[in-house]
């Protein structure tokens, strides 16, 4: 089968790929609902099927919570969403230029870089409770979760990009009368980014699931706190509706970096 | 075989690169293997050098070392006259690999030198479209280097190093992968440049056709340690010929000193030289007149 895909034009792969999948989801929708039909069925009392959590959305007029702690389901899903690209948009800034400075000198690498290896694994999770106890219940909070849990990993990625440039492509920046400022704007930059970015885009997930850990134990709206909101009126279906509204999220906004890395940083050196 | 004073140039004027009892060790592990052992050598201006040689020779090694990207192990390089610092846009280097940036179209490519300077492309737009036209790419002007052929590739990267106007150009075997119809038009095409911009010209080939047809002065450079073995002037316009009887005894000959230096490598054992020496081709010319 996937010698027969590769023959295919691009589109027509790219269709079949659309097809099955959504086939895959229909086929699994499909099965949960006929689960669900059984009243008495364990399981689907837990995880009611889509047909009856959907919709809770429509009855509660797109809002969830209650009283003046309601908000809208499109609220939360921004709120969450702008946390986090704010927050991988800066670890990701910072760390180009962090790893910059660090290959700078041959010191500052042996120094700095085990220090950096040593933060790298640090679950962002693990960083929650340090995050609410300086910055409060604010959306800093959620943004510094999210820097922290890209920023190391990408820092070193950076640094072993940088190592990577193969060395003639420096030489003749080097060789056309490029100054040590203009080799790094124009070629060191360039040349990283898209290996760098790549590594932000598999990061995404961490800095995804830290910002719902963040939402769901301390701050007080975003798309976790749905799950919590469903959690505390012991609504099956508010957390199931969250859930889904958090795997969908992600997911697009996984393809829409993946559309970002296509369009702007699609180049290998 | 020729020996003696290879940095002997033919004419009056003061050699614009020269190398002097050049020599270069690269450490494997805990060993230092020679690659070049005692490299004399001197480029007129205006001149078109061609090294021949078999591959791992140590070729791009010396290149490297005129063009002053890598030091030296003892001996120096002068340029003009004086010891060579380091590397300088007054001596371009056309890289064996493909050095062009692949985030960058052809027409950014070859601008790329006036970029990284500082100028903004207002400043070089003009001479960008000329080299453009001069190489034959304005029509793919737009297209980025994984969209280009091997020869298109190779016209970009001459044309980004002539573009800055060096006064001389190193090229690192820039024809080696190209078929043969495509390599003799680049010839052809790079001998026009040549002879239009009197830019000095250093090529690195493992094809002795083309080391003939190129050059002014060939030098061909022995393996393991790599050292000149040979040195042939090519003024004679009859070595533009590759039917004329001279060039073909010529290209002969040079196979045959390449053939027995690889196999007096290969066999290790001295007492094969003479008689592989008689073996060589010798054609009824002096293969390195002294005048
Ligand atoms: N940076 C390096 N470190 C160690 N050894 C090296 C290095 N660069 C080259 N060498 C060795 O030097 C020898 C000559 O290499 P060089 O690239 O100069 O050969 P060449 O004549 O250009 O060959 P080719 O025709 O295949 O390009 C080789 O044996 C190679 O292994
Ligand atoms: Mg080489």
């Amino acid at each position: 089968m996937p010698r027969q895909i590769s023959g295919q034009p691009a589109w027509q792969a790219s269709l079949l790929a659309i097809a099955c999948g959504l086939v895959s989801c229909a086929v699994v929708v499909g099965i949960w609902e006929m689960a669900g039909r059984d009243s008495a069925n364990p399981v689907t009392q837990v995880l009611p099927p889509p047909s009856q959590f959907l919709p809770v959305l429509f009855e509660s007029d797109f809002k969830v919570g209650l009283g003046s702690q309601s908000a809208s389901i499109y609220q939360s899903v921004m709120v969450t969403l702008i946390r986090v690209s704010l927050g991988m948009a800066i670890a990701f800034v910072g760390s180009i230029a962090c790893g910059l400075l660090i290959s700078l000198s041959k010191w500052s690498e042996l120094f700095i870089l085990p220090l950096l290896g040593l933060m790298a694994p640090i679950a962002p999770i693990a960083w929650v409770p340090l995050a609410l106890v300086v910055f409060g219940v604010s959306n800093l909070t959620a943004i510094f979760i999210v820097f922290m849990g890209v920023f190391f990993t990408l820092t070193i990625a950076t640094v072993a990009e940088i190592k990577r440039i193969p060395a003639p492509l420096l030489m003749t920046a080097e060789n056309l009368g490029g100054g040590s400022f203009n080799r790094w704007r124009w070629v060191i930059i360039p040349a990283v980014l898209p290996g760098v970015f790549t590594l932000l885009r598999l990061n995404f997930i961490a800095a995804w699931m830290a910002v719902l850990a963040a939402e769901m134990t301390g701050l007080r709206d975003g798309l976790g706190t749905v799950v919590m909101t469903g959690r505390n009126l012991f609504n099956s279906d508010l957390i199931l509706l969250g859930i889904c509204i958090i795997g969908i999220t992600g997911f697009a906004v996984d393809r829409l970096l993946l559309l970002i890395q296509r369009k702007f940083f699609w180049w290998q050196v | 075989m020729a020996t003696g004073d290879h940095s002997q140039t033919s004419g009056a004027t003061p050699p614009i690169i020269a190398c002097q009892a050049l020599t270069k060790d690269f450490s494997r592990g805990r060993q230092t293997a020679p690659i070049l052992a005692d490299v004399n050598l001197a480029v007129d201006p205006g001149g078109f050098v061609t090294i021949l040689g078999q591959s791992g020779g140590g070729k791009s090694t010396l290149l490297k070392l005129l063009g002053g990207f890598i030091p030296p192990t003892s001996g120096q390089v002068l340029f003009h006259g004086l010891p060579l610092p380091g590397i300088t846009p007054k001596i371009g280097m056309v890289f064996q690999e493909n050095t062009l940036y692949p985030w960058l179209t052809v027409e950014q490519n070859i601008g790329f030198g006036f970029k990284v300077r500082g100028k903004q492309p207002a400043q070089y737009r003009q001479q960008v479209k000329h080299f453009l036209e001069h190489v034959g790419l304005f029509s793919a002007r737009q297209l980025y280097p994984h969209q280009l052929s091997g020869g298109m590739k190779q016209r970009v990267s001459i044309a980004r190093s002539i573009a800055v106007q060096p006064d001389v150009l190193l090229l690192d075997e820039p024809f080696s992968a190209l078929d043969i119809q495509l390599r003799r038009r680049l010839q052809g095409f790079l001998s026009a440049i040549w002879q239009d911009m009197a830019t000095t010209m250093v090529l690195v080939t493992h094809n002795v056709e083309e080391a003939i047809l190129l050059g002014q002065r060939l030098i061909v450079v022995g393996d393991r340690p790599g050292r000149i073995i040979e040195t042939v002037d090519l003024s004679d316009p009859r070595f533009r010929d590759r039917y004329d009887a001279r060039f073909l005894a010529l290209q002969r000959h040079l196979e045959g000193v390449i053939e027995a230096d690889a196999y007096m490598q290969d066999s290790r054992l001295p007492s094969h030289s003479a008689e592989m020496r008689s073996t060589i081709p010798n054609p009824a010319f002096n293969p390195s007149p002294k005048t």
